[in-house]
């Protein structure tokens, strides 16, 4: 008498533009790769990092997205770089995506920044200290463009579900859900690889922050740190559990890095990094060819 | 109540109502499903698609079960869409059916709870126990 599969149906992300050629995230397609630095340093900067970026993937095969910010609203102290605004930034992307035929993400801390960020961006991007608030997430999904929503680190997983339906109900259901860990105790971070599956329960493709989940927030009193060696295991446990998108700020000079020096990933480090993920990712889908989706239930 | 015999009445003449049975999308989230259940006072809702049509139906038992067998947290348990724990092929029946034919049909099923779908499989009611045997008797007493 039932009438419907009950089965989760996955759905796919498309970014389109005259700009590049249509990506897609999800449902068993490439891993794809959203990198740049974590803040728009300058004109010169950003279209030497999207050069680097850009090229290694052509490298490895990897379809990626340009990201980086316009504004750090979220820094730890006011005398931080905060970014270089709003009309600035939006024109280096618009540039970026111009010379490089890469599409641009950025995210947007106001919701009144909304229209602007996705009149430019081809994805626009909810920060994780802001994904489950109204009037961002209507903001977001009124720019009609692919909503990149990152999981709060103080919310569950299972609970990311009402940030999704808050978009649907706005009229956007091209979500990426990214995991950029969750809070564990004072300071610290960890990463709970059942937030993918669980997440994918949505039906959203899922995402894996892995520069901002090694952060240790706050930890160095007006900044915060990091523990950069941890990235590799855990991109690699991420793929594995069925990542379709990999985020990562990129930086070629950490030290001197204007926003999160001490997580972004040093570049000559996004080859081994990268690589590894895109045969994790190639394994998984080989594997699931293999032996079916996995099907442990509970009961 | 109808003062129709027992053997003419219908599943129509007792069936509680759309407005007195709990109907929830198979999208609700479990935990407002129970307060629907609360609400009416039942321990039963009917789960449907956009269009009505009966997908599923979760009873306190079937919640029962759940939580004693689903070792997730009860924060995930709450927030699951309520199609992921319903029964989902649940036992149905048309409403012009002889309340006795329907009545044999819970005995056999051992079940105190019937959706009442018309030709499309929408949902259209509830034959619950209760109202089914006081039909019987106030038909009885009658007579």
């Amino acid at each position: 008498m039932c009438r419907r599969d009950s089965k989760m149906t996955n759905k796919t992300i498309h970014l389109r533009s005259p700009h590049f050629d249509e990506i897609q995230i999800g449902n068993g397609k490439d891993l794809v790769l959203i990198a740049g630095p974590c803040a728009l340093e300058s004109h010169d900067h950003s279209m030497r990092m999207a050069e680097m970026i850009g090229g290694l993937c052509v490298k490895l095969g990897v379809r990626w997205i340009f990201k980086a910010c316009y504004d750090k609203d979220c820094r730890s102290s006011p005398s931080s770089f905060h970014g270089l605004g709003l009309d600035d930034g939006l024109q280096i992307l618009a540039d970026v995506r111009e010379a490089h035929g890469v599409p641009v993400s950025s995210d947007f801390s106001d919701p009144s920044w909304g229209p602007s960020t996705g009149e430019v961006c081809d994805m626009v991007q909810v920060p994780a200290y802001l994904c489950r608030q109204t009037s961002m997430l209507r903001a977001a999904a009124a720019t009609g463009k692919p909503v990149h929503l990152k999981k709060g680190q103080f919310m569950s997983p299972w609970n990311m579900k009402n940030s999704c339906r808050k978009l649907e109900a706005f009229g956007n259901d091209q979500i990426l859900l990214t995991d950029r860990g969750t809070f564990f105790g004072y300071n610290m971070l960890v990463n709970d690889m059942r937030c993918f599956p669980i997440m994918q329960e949505t039906g959203y493709p899922v995402c894996y922050d892995a520069t901002h989940s090694i952060q240790l927030p706050t930890s160095m009193g007006n900044i915060s740190g990091g523990q950069r060696e941890f990235i590799p295991h855990l991109t690699r446990a991420a793929a594995a559990c069925g990542i379709e998108a990999l985020f990562m700020e990129v930086h070629d000079n950490p030290p001197n890095a204007m926003s999160d020096a001490n997580t972004v990933l040093d570049f000559k480090y996004l080859e081994v990094v990268l690589a590894q993920a895109k045969a994790m990712h190639e394994m998984r889908l080989e594997l699931r060819a293999k032996w079916g989706e996995d099907n442990v239930h509970p009961e | 109540m109808s003062t129709q015999s027992d053997q003419s009445l219908t599943v129509a003449d007792v069936m509680l109502t759309m407005d007195a049975c709990p109907v929830a999308d198979e999208r609700t989230i479990l935990k407002e499903v129970l307060e629907a259940m609360d609400k009416h006072r039942l321990g039963v809702v009917c789960i449907v698609d956009q269009g009505m049509h009966l997908t599923g139906i979760l009873t306190e038992g079937d919640v029962r079960r759940k939580l004693l067998r689903v070792q997730k947290p009860l924060a995930a348990l709450l927030a699951d869409d309520v199609i992921t724990h319903a029964v989902k092929s649940p036992i149905s029946i048309t409403a012009d059916v002889q309340l006795m034919d329907a009545l044999d049909l819970m005995g056999e099923k051992k079940i105190w709870d019937l959706p009442v779908v018309d030709a499309d499989m929408k949902v259209v009611g509830m034959l619950h126990l209760h109202q089914a045997i006081r039909g019987v008797l106030d038909t009885l007493q009658q007579k």
